[in-house]
């Protein structure tokens, strides 16, 4: 699909380039004014829905990259979100340690974890590697519970929020900037991984790991890598996380964190940053739209009880719906609204009778 | 100054926009586990708070003005709790928030309450030691049981009953606030001059606690104390009594207990707690019956008192709050609290500036009696003072 | 002796709730997370038959199984064949939106609260006195005999009937099995089924032994690695895995820390994945398939 008529790319160079074009150049300046200009029009439930979101897509980004690109499926998300976050945790109860301290630590912790996520990777495959990196997360979550109980911080542990010298992130706007900031750097950082030699190695992984052995790629240290760069990435969201909502339990990182960071690469729509980015909205603003929908509702007041549980049943059946209906993921529906309006007015209509 | 003066503006601003009903009313937020593996304990107490007040609007509110209690669902899980906590401060501009869910929830609530200057009100979900004094500004607890003074009361009563000399055995869910109790029990009984004998930390969802059960019963334990949430306590109970084991057992009286006594038959199972069962028959009992018909819940009406207290708190705290009301009001109504509990607890649930639990808390014990066919009160009201 | 029974009792609940998982991830390569939910909602149909049949508690439980058959069938009809030739991650993630739908509709119909399906029916749970010394209750011995008699069924619909031989064609080699004239979305059907049918069993004698309320779906979560260790693809391995994680724990609660009984199924499973990673009876070439 051209994205402009009698533009043709002349050189590797420009193939490879991030913004293509100046219509590009020119919407995504548009884009980023918007985001910045969102918390000053917001009201505070709206930016807390944004700063959710912006944490979400830095976990979705780095799941995209290891099951979307890489092929590999992990169930074992949550207990890296949780491994970041009780870094910061552990580190600011013991010793007290400020934020440049604890949230590269979050990454060398998660770095280091993704070896050990990603070492039964190199015998296993699919449903199997998914459920050992599904026994990984129980075991950093009963490490996580033990620190908890044996050091008595048993509703979980309190974080202050980061401080620079006497300035306080505390403020929801001025976190809406920090955490916009490492959700852009994260989406930056995987589109030049992507399209650098790894990303090239890791979609040959996916498509055929023994014709991507015998092109010359080390499969064993690629797929190394797209676990140590996801579950690094994954580990700094957790320990900002911590930060946000100022406290670390295990119980914030349940399984079924894992699955919904799964729902929402899937739901975005595999292979696709821009997906893991729209699946991150979705799942995260999801469940306040219904909530708001069914509020929206007039409810007897004989029923009032019922609410919740229709609630909780809605979410489960709009998944279902959506999965039967849009296999592709909304980066599908995106595809679609957008070759729509390149090809309009030229729209080719199927011939009667073919439908 | 001038920053009041633009507060009031922005917040005379804002009053235009928003509906009137709104306006009138006392707007407090609950945050609570109404669906989820939790719901079970937690549901009946927030169902019973929104009949009470529905019940106390329909006799005109309070001060002349409505409640208006905001009600979102957290499923147990902190992340939704923060969130919540987040909208009702933000959006809904609540004076108070209350959290009725699993102890996981309080961390990111109180977070949030701390940064907006809100009252936190634990209602049917176990007291923090933050609201034992020194209590902590922010929070207040109605809430039956209470950390360490439930395990003082219990192992009092384990000495005095036993008439052999006691080994305690001890039965905990593995979660944090449970372990925490459990290990606190075990060091009290040895203070206290008996044997400590086994203890079992056994995981929530279990599918079968006879293996639990069984080594209890190999450590020989003639008292068994457990302090968690219904679910364990009956089921090692249970287990254990499939095994053969004769001995006593000591439990918290949760909402369920009454009928689950009944449901029983044990003649050894105690059950201890603070609320008074319904086979009372009080005045009150007689409200709290016309207050859940008129909202047609489907729950047992004896798991509705724990949230009728919490609605009889909130309404005190609130009428000690002149309109128009702010967070601080609320607070200061809150530091200085009597409220009434008609029967339904030993004496009155008072907060000061340094006590957000109760000053004295009373227990009861019941237990099955096989011979009359019937529930019976072993030891009436007896007070343990907060200190 | 008593820790055997326990052995045996917990290796059952896990064997009955395991061959769900194995009917249908061998018929059609799909891992069903909503077995945990699928099994509640028929032990809380039990509840409902029991007020319809009161004073038959016979006739309730049959019922309700059978009820269970049909929620199998209709989940596929109605969901999981509009998934076929989507990606299994996909199909997956259809179960677990699957199970947040049937969750919700549990508290929706029957509330939150806690049911004893045991005292609806008018049926009380003795325990019994074995030879040797053990004690067993009642629904825990039911639910053994039932175990014992839900494989040896299986295993003669599997060898003998018309309908099991084409299960098993169509799990080995879904193409060639369609061309031969099965009709392969009736075998999956009937694989959902077989699959909630035993999953209702099981949350049926677990409900009448314990009560019932939400924490049943992880229970049914539980049975999954037992039936991983034994290889996902085969009946005996579901025994036979179950039996292991079952021995594993229930040693492990009773000689070193209770704790662990959480963790003992995944920790006997990444030492399986280590060493015969397709588990103890499963097939090889399994591994490349997902």
């Amino acid at each position: 699909m051209p994205f402009a008529s009698g533009y043709f790319r002349t050189s590797y160079a420009r193939d490879i380039r991030l913004v293509d074009t100046r219509v590009q150049a020119a919407s995504l300046a548009a884009f980023v004014a918007a985001l910045a200009a969102f918390p000053f029009l917001a009201s505070p439930f709206q930016l807390d829905l944004a700063n959710q979101f912006f944490l979400a897509s830095i976990g979705a980004v780095a799941l995209m990259l290891l099951t979307g690109y890489a092929g590999q499926v992990s169930l074992g998300h949550a207990g890296l979100l949780a491994a970041g976050a009780f870094t910061v945790g552990i580190l600011v109860k013991e010793v007290d340690a400020p934020f440049w301290v604890t949230i590269p630590a979050a990454a060398v912790v998660g770095a280091l974890l993704g070896v050990v996520f990603g070492l039964p990777s190199l015998r296993l495959r699919g449903l199997y590697l998914a459920v050992s990196t599904l026994a990984l997360y129980f075991a950093v979550a009963y490490i996580g519970s033990e620190y908890e109980t044996k050091r008595g911080f048993s509703t979980g542990i309190i974080v202050d929020p980061p401080s620079i010298g006497a300035f306080t992130v505390s403020d929801s706007r001025v976190w809406y900037f920090v955490l916009f900031g490492a959700a852009a750097a994260t989406v930056v950082l995987a589109l030049n991984l992507l399209r650098a030699r790894s990303g090239r190695a890791w979609r040959a992984i996916r498509d055929h790991e023994t014709v991507a052995e015998a092109l010359g790629i080390s499969v064993s240290a690629y797929k190394l890598a797209a676990f140590v760069v996801s579950s690094m990435l994954t580990a700094v969201a957790g320990a900002l996380f911590a930060y946000y909502r100022g406290f670390v339990s295990v119980e914030a990182f349940s399984l079924f964190l894992s699955i919904q960071y799964v729902a929402m690469v899937i739901i975005g729509g595999m292979g696709s940053i821009l997906g893991a980015l729209l699946g991150a909205a979705f799942v995260t603003l999801f469940p306040y739209a219904i909530e708001a929908l069914i509020e929206a509702l007039p409810t007897p007041e004989r029923y009032a009880n019922l609410v919740f549980a229709v609630n909780y049943a809605a979410f489960g059946l709009v998944m279902v719906l959506f999965l039967l209906f849009e296999p592709e993921g909304l980066v599908g529906i995106w595809r679609r609204v957008r070759d729509w309006f390149l090809l309009w007015p030229f729209r080719q209509r199927p011939l009667s009778g073919t439908k | 100054m001038k920053r009041l003066a633009l507060t009031t503006m922005l917040a005379a601003g804002l009053a235009a926009v928003q509906p009137a009903s709104a306006q009138d009313a006392y707007v407090v937020g609950l945050s609570g586990a109404l669906t989820g593996p939790a719901a079970a304990t937690y549901a009946p107490v927030i169902e019973a708070m929104r009949a009470y007040v529905d019940h106390v609007n329909g006799k005109g509110g309070v001060n002349g003005r409505p409640i208006r209690l905001v009600i979102a669902d957290n499923q147990g899980e902190p992340s939704k709790a923060a969130a919540d906590a987040k909208k009702l401060i933000a959006q809904d501009r609540v004076i108070l928030l209350i959290n009725s869910s699993l102890s996981s929830t309080y961390a990111p609530m109180i977070a949030e309450s701390k940064r907006a200057g809100v009252p936190l009100f634990y209602a049917g979900a176990v007291c923090p030691k933050e609201t034992y004094p020194p209590a902590d500004p922010l929070q207040f607890c109605s809430t039956a049981f209470g950390a360490q003074y439930d395990s003082q009361f219990a192992m009092g009563f384990v000495k005095e009953t036993s008439k052999e000399a006691p080994r305690v055995g001890y039965s905990a869910m593995a979660i944090p606030i449970s372990r925490g109790e459990i290990d606190y029990a075990e060091g009290l009984t040895k203070q206290m001059g008996m044997t400590p004998v086994d203890k079992q930390v056994i995981p929530p969802p279990t599918p079968d606690y006879t293996p639990f059960a069984t080594k209890l019963k190999d450590a020989n334990a003639n008292w068994v104390y457990s302090w968690a949430p219904w679910v364990t306590q009956v089921r090692t109970l249970e287990a254990l009594r499939r095994l053969g084991w004769k001995g006593s057992y000591i439990a918290y009286a949760h909402i369920q207990s009454e009928d689950e006594l009944q449901r029983l038959k044990d003649g050894d199972l105690y059950v201890f707690g603070t609320n008074a069962f319904f086979q009372d028959t009080l005045p009150v009992h007689a409200e709290i019956r016309a207050a859940t018909h008129r909202a047609n819940l489907n729950y047992p009406i004896t798991q509705l008192t724990e949230g009728f207290i919490a609605g009889l708190v909130l309404e005190a705290a609130l009428k000690g709050t002149p309109w128009p009301p702010t967070p601080q009001k609320v607070l200061a109504s809150m530091n200085n609290l009597k409220v009434d509990t008609k029967g339904l607890r030993g004496g009155p649930i008072e907060w000061t500036k340094d006590n957000h639990f109760r000053t004295r808390q009373y227990y009861r014990v019941y237990r099955w009696d096989p011979a009359k066919g019937a529930v019976v009160r072993v030891k009436d009201w007896t007070g343990i003072d907060v200190k | 002796m008593q820790l055997l029974v326990n052995i045996v009792v917990l290796a059952s609940i896990y064997a009955l709730i395991g061959c769900g998982y194995v009917l249908i991830y061998r018929t059609s390569r799909v891992l069903n997370l909503a077995h945990g939910e699928l099994m509640m909602v028929a032990a809380y149909l039990l509840l409902t038959t029991a007020s319809l049949f009161s004073g038959h508690p016979f006739a309730a439980f049959i019922a309700s199984a059978f009820l269970g058959l049909v929620v199998g069938v209709a989940v596929y009809v109605v969901l999981m064949r509009k998934m076929a030739g989507e990606r299994v991650l996909a199909a997956v993630l259809a179960t677990v939106a699957l199970g947040i739908l049937l969750r919700g509709i549990v508290v929706l119909v029957w509330s939150a609260q806690q049911q004893y399906p045991g005292q609806a029916l008018g049926w009380s749970n003795p325990a019994l006195e074995l030879p040797g010394g053990g004690r067993i209750s009642v629904a825990a011995a039911t639910l053994v005999l039932t175990t014992a008699a839900v494989y040896a069924g299986l295993f003669a619909f599997l060898r003998y009937t018309r309908w099991g031989i084409r299960m098993r064609a169509a799990g080995q080699n879904p193409l060639l099995a369609a061309q031969r004239g099965i009709r392969l979305h009736g075998v999956y059907a009937l694989a959902w089924g077989l699959s909630t049918f035993t999953g209702g069993l099981a949350g049926m004698l677990i409900a009448l032994d314990a009560g019932l309320e939400q924490t049943m779906v992880v229970i049914g979560l539980k049975a999954f690695p037992a039936a991983l260790v034994g290889g996902l693809d085969s009946l005996v391995g579901a025994i036979a895995g179950a039996l292991v994680v079952a021995a594993a724990e229930v040693l492990l609660i009773h000689y070193v820390n209770p704790l662990l009984a959480d963790v003992v199924p995944f920790l006997v499973l990444i030492a399986m994945l280590m060493v015969r990673p397709w588990g103890l009876f499963g097939t090889r070439e399994e591994l490349d398939r997902v």
